[in-house]
């Protein structure tokens, strides 16, 4: 389970991430919604273990989180991706990292999930399409069989038909793998369909932590309701008569 | 690249067959010949011993530019190691090697080179030793800058993520992004290079006698000056034409680079 | 604006005491005996052990490497730069005296090389790609390959051999000063021509003068006010870079045309294993670096707001 307990990250005299305390349960979504310049991308390299926070600590199962060796897929998939390597080289550095072979099994069955045909690792990162190259981002991930993934805004580069199904794989694979998930994103209603818990990370706080059902029915704070409603304005979220 | 890659098969070819293509042996002493004009036997004449100047001038390729090319190297080698290890060690070591290379960089590289080699000695030794210690510092600022800006990028978080070690981080990732770079910034060292050991023969500090290289020999040329004045041009004559070469070619490069911008 | 002066400030204190500390630990580690260097040197014949000992002592050589050192740097700090090991003599005005040598090279040598790229520059950015560009860039290339030595011996072959219209070696009168100093200044033109040529280019690109144009500024008056300013950045940078050169230069020049000053008084401190001598060079020669470089940079931000600072 991870465990953030009471983290403040400051940088420069900024104070960009302040209180943040959250829990996440192995096979659990979290949703972390917000605007740009809330402190997400701080946040997530708190909890990767790639920041160093100025005060409390982040665990998974006790033990400090860099151990788990948390994955990440991120927003960009063209940049998550060494143009000048091949794409399996890529893909398999989890685990070349920690000197493990690589299962021929498990990866044509994740490949299978993930709806990549197995010749396309064989090219470069500029040969395949954006959404492709997003998937294999998540094969990426997943390779190690991580506890614990994050994933930051993992579709808003895909269209809207790749984004449902997408979606849709990364629950699958979640429910098939067990892993927990942590997704920051903007899309009120990815988050709604898809988590078990949202919350409102705002000026570096977090303003808001409940489900995602009692988010969307009825949020505690004025800002939460201000992001529920402009979802449902926009139509990313439809109203249940 | 091409055209760089080219010339230094060109050059390798000069210093390696430069033995063999030799009419003459460049150490054979012959009084009696002494200081004659070209002719068909001794194609560019003799120098004040009598040994022929064109065998010298392609035995004396080994040292001026062969040499050369190594010591470049060994700058290129040290140089990126230091310019990585800031880029990736943290604020500390950024400090500390950027501070070191400027330290370096504070000074003319010709004049440290005499002093390094007039006060351990003149062998080749200290020749490659002056040379490398004055040669690897522009390689580690750009090898740093690309570095940092490269710290950000997608794929070097994940490798980092990933948990690969510093040293494979900077192979698979750091290292092709900076070849270019690099190799522009190592066709102006390999110039330098040939125009400072040369310098260094020149000025006595160099390549010892009776080792044939382009600068010893203009330093024995200029006293026969009035004589024969010919004898003066040959060596230097060596020297402009690997330089401009490199240039160019170095030149070219770098335009084709500032053309392709890569996009990552 | 005061912090980054205090910044650079310190960054040059760091490289000078770095230099320092370079520099007398390659003296240290010198192969060889130094008293014995020194005791053949005074007296040009082989002394007695006593004597070479006694040198030793005299000299401070016995003492470890951070007495030693303390016992150079301390008193340098204060404006004296100790006395030759050879001569027994005061090291500084010796010091004084080459440099009243070189100095005046350098400066001719650096007038010519402006004198002679500014038009040149100027001219072929008038018309970039013509034929006067073009040639402009191919003689600069070439120049730039040109080993200086090379250069002055074949000025001397010309002018002074074959047409003999000026002298060569020494440097009895003014006159003498004129084949060094064209040496210099040639080979500072080679480079500074690309430089300030591609400088002009590059500032007449700036985004913004068309803009200034419609509103129907005069030509020269944006040459003037927008152009030579931005030109004038690479230009103030490459001074520092042509400060190398000159000194470089200097000490290959005055080899080549037997004149006293600072190459000369190097090479025979070099000789002559006087390392108090070689110290004191190498460290007014670092200094003046450190100090014309912290200047260059000030003026580079003054001269660019847009300029900040990127390295660590």
């Amino acid at each position: 389970m991870l465990s953030v307990e009471n983290i403040a990250v400051r940088y420069r005299g900024v104070t960009v991430l302040q209180d943040i305390s959250l829990t996440l349960a192995a096979g659990r979504t979290l949703a972390v919604v917000g605007e740009s310049g809330a402190g997400k991308s701080t946040l997530i390299g708190t909890i990767l273990g790639l920041v160093r926070c100025s005060a409390g600590q982040v665990t998974w199962n006790k033990a400090p989180v860099r151990r788990c060796r948390p994955a990440l897929v991120m927003q960009e998939p063209r940049s998550a991706f060494n143009p000048r390597v091949s794409l399996r080289r890529s893909v398999t550095e989890p685990l070349i990292a920690e000197r493990r072979p690589v299962d021929e099994n498990q990866m044509a069955a994740l490949c299978r999930s993930l709806d990549i045909p197995t010749d396309l690792l064989e090219r470069r990162p500029s040969a395949v399409s954006i959404g492709q190259a997003q998937r294999i981002g998540i094969l990426r991930a997943l390779i190690a069989a991580p506890p614990l993934v994050l994933f930051d805004e993992p579709l808003s580069a895909l269209d809207a038909v790749t984004q449902k199904h997408t979606a849709r794989m990364i629950a699958d694979l979640q429910a098939k793998e067990g892993f927990a998930a942590l997704i920051v994103t903007h899309d009120l209603g990815y988050a709604a369909a898809y988590a078990d818990h949202i919350a409102v990370l705002r000026a570096g706080r977090i303003e808001e932590l409940t489900t995602a059902q009692a988010f969307i029915d009825a949020p505690q704070t004025a800002y939460g309701r201000e992001l529920r409603d402009a979802a449902f304005a926009l139509g990313a979220l439809e109203r249940v008569a | 690249m091409r055209s760089v890659l080219a010339l230094v098969s060109v050059f390798g070819a000069l210093v390696l067959l430069g033995p063999i293509l030799a009419p003459h042996d460049p150490t054979a002493i012959d009084i009696a010949n002494r200081l004659s004009p070209p002719s068909p036997e001794r194609l560019l004449g003799t120098d004040a011993l009598g040994r022929d100047i064109l065998s010298r001038l392609l035995y004396g390729a080994r040292w001026s530019l062969g040499l050369a090319f190594l010591v470049s190297l060994m700058g290129l080698a040290l140089g990126t190691l230091a310019g990585l290890l800031a880029a990736q060690g943290g604020k500390l070591a950024d400090w500390t090697v950027m501070r070191t290379t400027d330290t370096f960089l504070a000074f003319p590289d010709l004049v440290a080179a005499v002093v390094i080699v007039g006060v351990l000695g003149a062998g080749t030794g200290s020749l490659i030793f002056a040379l490398t210690v004055t040669g690897w510092m522009r390689y580690a600022r750009v090898a740093r800058g690309i570095g940092l800006s490269l710290q950000t990028r997608g794929y070097v978080v994940q490798a980092r993520l990933a948990g690969l070690s510093p040293l494979s981080v900077a192979r698979w990732h750091y290292l092709p992004s900076l070849l270019p770079s690099l190799t522009v910034v190592w066709t102006g060292m390999f110039a330098r290079a040939i125009l400072g050991i040369s310098a260094l023969g020149f000025l006595g500090f160099g390549v010892q006698p009776p080792t044939p290289e382009w600068g010893t020999m203009l330093l024995d040329a200029r006293i026969h000056m009035r004589s024969t004045p010919l004898q003066m041009i040959w060596p230097g004559l060596a020297v402009v034409m690997c330089v401009l070469a490199i240039n160019l070619a170095g030149d070219a490069l770098r335009d084709t680079l500032a053309e392709q911008d890569l996009p990552e | 604006m005061i912090q980054l002066f205090l910044s650079l400030v310190l960054r040059a204190v760091v490289v000078l005491t770095g230099t320092a500390l370079a520099t007398f630990s390659l003296l240290w580690h010198a192969p060889g005996d130094p008293a014995l260097a020194i005791a053949l040197a005074r007296f040009n014949a082989v002394v007695s052990t006593e004597v070479v000992d006694q040198i030793r002592v005299e000299a401070g050589l016995d003492a470890g490497f951070w007495t030693a050192f303390k016992a150079w740097i301390l008193p340098l700090l204060s404006g004296d730069f100790g006395s030759s090991s050879v001569t027994g003599r005061a090291v500084w005005p010796d010091l004084v005296t080459a440099m009243s040598y070189t100095a005046p090279l350098a400066l001719s040598g650096l007038l010519i090389g402006v004198a002679v790229s500014v038009p040149l520059a100027i001219l072929a950015a008038r018309r970039p790609g013509g034929w006067l560009d073009r040639s402009a860039v191919a003689v600069a290339s070439l120049g730039a390959a040109i080993p200086t030595y090379w250069l002055g011996l074949l000025l001397i072959l010309l002018f002074a051999v074959q047409l003999g219209w000026l002298p060569a070696m020494g440097a009895r009168t003014p006159v003498h000063i004129i084949l060094p100093a064209l040496t210099l200044g040639l080979g500072v033109a080679a480079s500074l021509t690309r430089i300030l040529r591609s400088g002009i280019l590059e500032a007449r690109g700036q985004p913004f003068l068309p803009a200034i144009r419609r509103r129907g500024v005069a030509s020269r008056a944006i040459e003037r006010a927008h152009v030579a300013p931005h030109a004038a950045i690479p230009v103030v940078t490459v001074f520092g870079l042509e400060l190398a050169f000159l000194l470089e230069g200097a000490v290959i020049i005055e080899v080549i045309f037997a004149r006293p000053g600072l190459g000369t008084f190097l090479v025979t401190a070099i000789e002559t294993r006087d390392f108090p001598k070689v110290q004191a060079v190498v460290i007014l020669a670092a200094l003046l670096f450190v100090t014309v470089n912290l200047v260059i940079d000030l003026i580079y931000r003054a001269l660019d707001p847009r300029i900040g600072s990127h390295d660590a």
